[in-house]
């Protein structure tokens, strides 16, 4: 456990304003004022709600990554949880508010079933579990078309509600502010969890298991269940991101939700931005997706994608502990 | 009928050994997850139809060059391998994923993302033998791919470079020990990779639809086959072959078309969590 605990003052984990902490809290200034600074641009707010939404899903991925296991798998949980609110929401007509968490729990319900398939395995094999395992729920949905309508997806997915908060009135069906703020909070919410859950008993015990298995077992660590426990919140994240992704979009399709994309995606923001690292992650996203859509998207219409790929190579040859994990050596 | 289903599936089945060979090779002698076989087959493939298409040059010609492409491909994944460090296995995966989203944005750009198909009338003619219904791709398919098999066993158990890849698949250390060349082994094992995608693709162009994405679920087979078989037997890609093809026919005569994806996948779980080493080995990889 000493080892540990130094371990995480060498990261950062200290007390009082570091450099750190003085850069975390300038960026979220930096992405609250966001609306403003781009003076409402509907593009550029788009494209940042978006890149904000791929930041929950690296830090959702790295709620499981912490523990050192690599999931391909999380389009899996994606897609039942955009599934699971956008039925629920268009057939049983439930409020949105209600919807998304159930999503949550139903990701979560089947990061369970994986995880008891995958609990013995480590590594290479796990990584190959997960990604057979999205063919099982793409299938499944593509072909129960009573439920799912198959195929051709689902149209027309209710949008976030409107709120009232006194005489302020919240539109989030027009305004592309509301929806972004409405991102950011989750955003916010998210970033808070998964600072707390990397500082808590389950992260250290999450950081043994993957420093050492055996010795973490050896002083009392209940390996696999703090490795399920991890999965399960990963799962439910996952789902709510799914969800919000429904009614952000309002269209879904088996092939889209649960595809390779989605499984890809927060794999490579959290390999690129430090896997052991908080905010590594949130940030690839938020520099790698913009890059993407304001300069290779425009330059190389088909075929943009292939920057994820690179970049993903660059970083496991020459920066294996992230770029924002690299940083935080150098300066410590 | 099920004379017919089971004749396809064997014949598809030999097919998917021809696929896994190349990704079993590699990974026996390498300990290298090469997530991106399939798009290398796609890609293959893609070579073949664009000589057939554009150049209008001979089917069997294009076999050559697409060797030759992926020839260089490997040896350059080789190199990007080699300079992996701890833990192989898994950081193997993670850079050939991203290899298989360059390649497949790669094949995007180049040949767009419509469905191509190098179309053999010859292939589509029926024949029947008894009751046994053929198409002769499925023939085709079947020869090729015993004939490619049998030429490796040959290479693998008859020579005495087989000797010393076998060895180096069976135990890196002690074959570096009794002198063989590990390093040189694992780049053999490329091109030898290179070779059986080279024949495997334009073979794949021919009977299935070619399109960027859909290297994934060659991959996913090529695995299956391979954690199937266990490391380095033969034998036991043969029987993982022959399973998943007859599995897959099944499926699709029984459920339909649409579920035949699920097999190889459901497959690779079942066999994750109660054989992870392959049925046929019983030691840790």
């Amino acid at each position: 456990m000493i080892n540990i605990k130094t371990k995480n003052s060498r990261h950062g984990f200290n007390k009082g304003l570091t450099p750190d902490k003085v850069s975390l809290l300038m960026g979220l200034f930096l992405l609250l004022l966001l609306p403003l600074l781009v003076r409402q641009n509907n593009y550029i707010l788009q494209v940042f709600t978006h890149a904000l939404l791929l930041a929950t899903l690296a830090l959702a991925w790295n709620i499981l990554g912490l523990s050192g296991s690599i999931s391909l798998g999380h389009a899996a949980f994606f897609g039942s949880g955009a599934y699971a609110s956008a039925l629920l929401s268009l057939d049983l007509g439930l409020s949105l508010w209600i919807t998304i968490p159930l999503a949550g729990f139903t990701a979560a319900g089947l990061g369970f079933i994986m995880g008891l398939i995958c609990m013995r395995l480590r590594g290479a094999y796990f990584a190959l579990a997960t990604l057979a395992f999205i063919e099982i729920p793409r299938v499944i949905t593509d072909n129960w078309d009573q439920v799912t309508r198959g195929s051709l997806g689902l149209v027309g997915l209710p949008g976030f509600p409107s709120l009232n908060l006194g005489t302020w009135h919240i539109d989030f069906y027009s305004s592309f502010t509301a929806s972004y703020y409405l991102v950011f909070i989750y955003f916010l919410l998210l970033l808070g969890l998964v600072g707390f859950i990397f500082r808590s008993n389950l992260g250290l015990a999450l950081q043994a298991i993957r420093e050492e298995e055996i010795a973490s077992q050896a002083v009392g660590i209940h390996a696999d269940s703090f490795r399920l426990f991890s999965m399960l919140l990963s799962a439910f994240f996952t789902g709510v991101s799914g969800a919000c992704y429904a009614h952000l979009v309002r269209y879904i399709n088996p092939g889209l939700v649960f595809g390779l994309h989605f499984s890809a995606i927060p794999m490579i923001f959290a390999i690129c931005g430090g896997r052991f690292t908080i905010i590594g992650p949130a940030l690839a996203a938020l520099i790698i997706y913009p890059l993407d859509q304001f300069i290779f998207h425009p330059l190389i219409p088909t075929g943009h994608e292939f920057l994820y790929g690179a970049v993903l190579i660059f970083a496991v040859l020459f920066m294996p502990a992230g770029f924002w994990g690299s940083i935080q050596r150098k300066t410590n | 009928m099920w004379t017919t289903v089971l004749v396809s599936g064997i014949s598809i089945g030999s097919f998917y050994i021809l696929i896994a060979l190349g990704f079993a090779l590699i990974f026996g002698v390498t300990r290298y997850f090469n997530l991106a076989h399939g798009e290398l087959v796609v890609l293959a493939g893609y070579v073949a139809y664009w000589l057939w298409d554009v150049y209008a040059l001979s089917f069997v010609l294009t076999f050559p060059v697409a060797i030759l492409v992926l020839f260089l491909i490997c040896l350059g994944l080789k190199r990007l391998f080699a300079r992996l460090t701890e833990p192989l296995e898994l950081n193997s995966i993670v850079l050939s994923f991203g290899m298989a989203i360059v390649i497949q944005n790669s094949m995007l750009f180049l040949f767009s993302g419509n469905y191509r198909l190098i179309r053999i009338p010859f292939l589509n003619k029926n024949f029947h033998f008894h009751e046994v219904y053929m198409s002769y791709g499925q023939l085709t398919l079947l020869l090729l791919s015993l004939i490619v098999i049998f030429l490796l066993y040959i290479l693998m158990y008859r020579t005495y470079l087989g000797k010393a890849l076998r060895a180096t698949i069976q135990d890196k250390e002690a074959a570096a020990l009794a002198g063989i060349n590990v390093t040189i082994m694992g780049t053999f094992a490329f091109c030898l990779g290179a070779v059986l995608i080279g024949l495997a693709g334009p073979l794949y162009g021919c009977t299935h639809y070619l399109y960027p994405s859909t290297g994934h679920e060659v991959t996913l087979l090529a695995i299956t086959i391979t954690i199937f078989a266990g490391v380095g037997r033969l034998s036991g890609i043969i029987l993982a072959g022959w399973i998943l093809g007859l599995a897959e026919s099944f499926t699709v005569i029984l459920c339909g078309s649409s579920w035949r994806e699920m097999v190889t996948a459901l497959l690779l779980l079942i066999l994750l969590a109660f054989k992870p080493y392959g049925i046929l080995g019983n030691r840790e990889p």
